[in-house]
């Protein structure tokens, strides 16, 4: 699929598209959508999952989802607010997203809902809770 | 009842640090859970504190083996982010490098796998075959390992006219050696007897986990991002993506044992139509809001960038998801069913690339429990 056909694909999931070039799109959706639109990528048989990149802004949390359309590169971005900072696991949809999503949690602090393992990941078994390391707030400790 | 066995961070089979407990029934086994992060070093967040310039030698840096594909896919995604195109001889430059990257890392890839099933005299042999290519990368770029070619907007350094013949006498000395390894692959018996049905990974798994790389294409995977998505002077370059459909260890030992072959391929056919030129063009690294995503086939597998500028010469976030990261959902899958004496031999079938941590994990021999302790509790408790 270009990336025409995907924006076609998922236009009624979705409330901005950005077309980089024939391979690559931005897309927008919000938490409620976007659960049947990764039920509308896998239908149309997509099943490979990139990774998840996490980033603050801030006072929002940008949780971008990359997904491989052949050829084409689908970042699907979701952004919730930093009193909010959750999302439904997609887990059930994508089985491969499953250590994504642990490092989401872990470097960003955004709860991933319903995930099956929710354990860390990359950060040490003593390291704080409720500090996350890719946060705009995140200072390290002086050496 | 089943027993815990603790194996890392300190390995019999990988370099690196990374801890792996298996659960085991006698000698078989049952589940596996790894624990990552040994070699966390914080380079993302590193990355948004450095300028693009300062970035393009952290980027390399990531990983000593496939350090070019790094750079390469650090520097073409910053060169869309900009909305810059390199000139065309520059793409070659760097495919060749790459493809030479890839021919070591394979070529490493069997030596330590010989290692691993016990046939050491194959580690030999592939490490002085590897010299080969070694000398090659240093005869471009002055660098065996580390050859800080890229630079945004093209590559620094040029394949001169007068070193050619060399490199072509290299190649066909590297492609006699990849077709003896090719045949000793297929009939050796040593071989097959420890990598055949052994760590094997089904089409559905590596599908469902979305394996890359070598990995999935031993599993009949027909993915390969040069192919799929060509960057560079990809488009231009011919050659065939190898698959395999046992999904074993074989299966992904033969997988790289061919690419092999068709690196030297691209890189004889990109080094004939070398187009002339420039090598780089200058960029304005003050890079105004935008994000893109940049994608390359490393030695491993499918390698992302994601950037995000801000208007400033430093960017907002970089994203990096390394092949390996991308192989450890389906690691599971090959490893239980098979047994205890498998586990070196299959960790070393994704060709892991892990970069250290303070901590240890008890085993309690009578009930079984693992316990992972800091560094801190270990001096308290054994002072």
């Amino acid at each position: 699929m270009n990336s025409k056909e995907v924006a076609e694909l998922i236009k009624a999931h979705i409330s901005d598209v950005k077309i980089v070039n024939d391979r690559c799109l931005f897309a927008t959706s919000d938490r409620e959508k976007f659960k049947d639109l990764l039920r509308t990528l896998r239908a149309a048989g997509i099943t490979h999952i990139s990774t998840i990149t996490g980033l603050d802004l801030g006072d929002a949390v940008d949780v971008i989802y990359h997904f491989d359309c052949r050829p084409t590169m689908l970042n699907l971005k979701i952004q919730l607010p930093k009193d909010g900072l959750k999302v439904p696991t997609i887990t059930d949809v994508f089985p491969g997203a499953i250590l994504y999503e642990r490092d989401l949690m872990e470097m960003l602090g955004v709860k991933v809902e319903g995930h099956p393992d929710p354990r860390r990941l990359f950060l040490p078994d003593d390291w704080p809770e409720g500090v996350y390391p890719l946060r705009k707030e995140f200072k390290e400790a002086p050496k | 009842m089943t027993f815990i066995l603790p194996i890392g961070p300190q390995h019999p089979a990988l370099k690196e640090p990374e801890f792996f407990k298996f659960e085991v029934k006698g000698e078989e086994i049952v589940d596996v859970d790894i624990r990552l992060g040994y070699a966390h070093r914080g380079i993302e967040e590193a990355l948004s504190r450095r300028n693009y310039k300062h970035n393009i030698y952290l980027a390399e840096r990531i990983c000593g083996i496939c350090n070019i594909v790094h750079s390469t896919t650090y520097c073409q995604t910053v060169e869309q982010l900009a909305g810059v195109e390199p000139p065309e001889r520059a793409k070659y430059i760097r495919a060749i490098i790459m493809e030479f990257e890839r021919i070591h890392s394979h070529l490493l890839w069997l030596g330590v796998a010989g290692h691993q099933i016990g046939f050491n005299t194959l580690f030999m042999l592939a490490m002085r075959d590897r010299e080969h290519v070694m000398d090659l990368r240093e005869l471009i770029s002055g660098g065996r390992v580390h050859s800080a070619t890229n630079t945004i907007g093209g590559v620094r350094r040029d394949v001169r006219a007068r070193h050619l013949l060399t490199i072509l006498r290299g190649l066909n000395k590297l492609e006699k050696y990849a077709k003896y390894y090719v045949n000793l692959w297929r009939s050796d018996r040593t071989i097959s007897a420890r990598c055949k049905n052994v760590g094997v990974l089904c089409k559905e798994d590596a599908i469902k986990f979305c394996a890359v790389g070598p990995v999935a294409r031993a599993s009949g995977i027909k993915i390969d991002v040069r192919k799929d998505s060509p960057y560079g002077a990809y488009g231009a370059l011919s050659f065939d993506v190898i698959t395999e459909q046992e999904g074993d260890v074989w299966a992904k030992g033969m997988v790289r044992l061919r690419e092999i072959l068709e690196s030297i391929k691209i890189a004889r056919q990109a080094l004939k139509e070398l187009p002339n030129g420039t090598l780089r063009i200058p960029v304005d690294l003050k890079i105004p809001p935008n994000e893109t995503v940049g994608r390359t086939e490393a030695p491993r597998g499918e390698l992302i960038y994601y950037i995000r500028s801000n208007g400033t010469d430093t960017p907002e976030r970089v994203r990096v998801r390394t092949p390996t990261y991308g192989n450890f959902a389906s690691m599971k899958s090959m490893f239980v069913g098979g047994t205890v004496s498998e586990i070196p031999i299959v960790m070393w079938s994704i060709d892991p690339c892990f970069g250290c941590n303070d901590r240890v994990a008890l085993v309690d021999s009578r009930t079984g429990k693992t316990q992972h302790l800091t560094w801190e509790e270990i001096k308290r408790r054994h002072p």
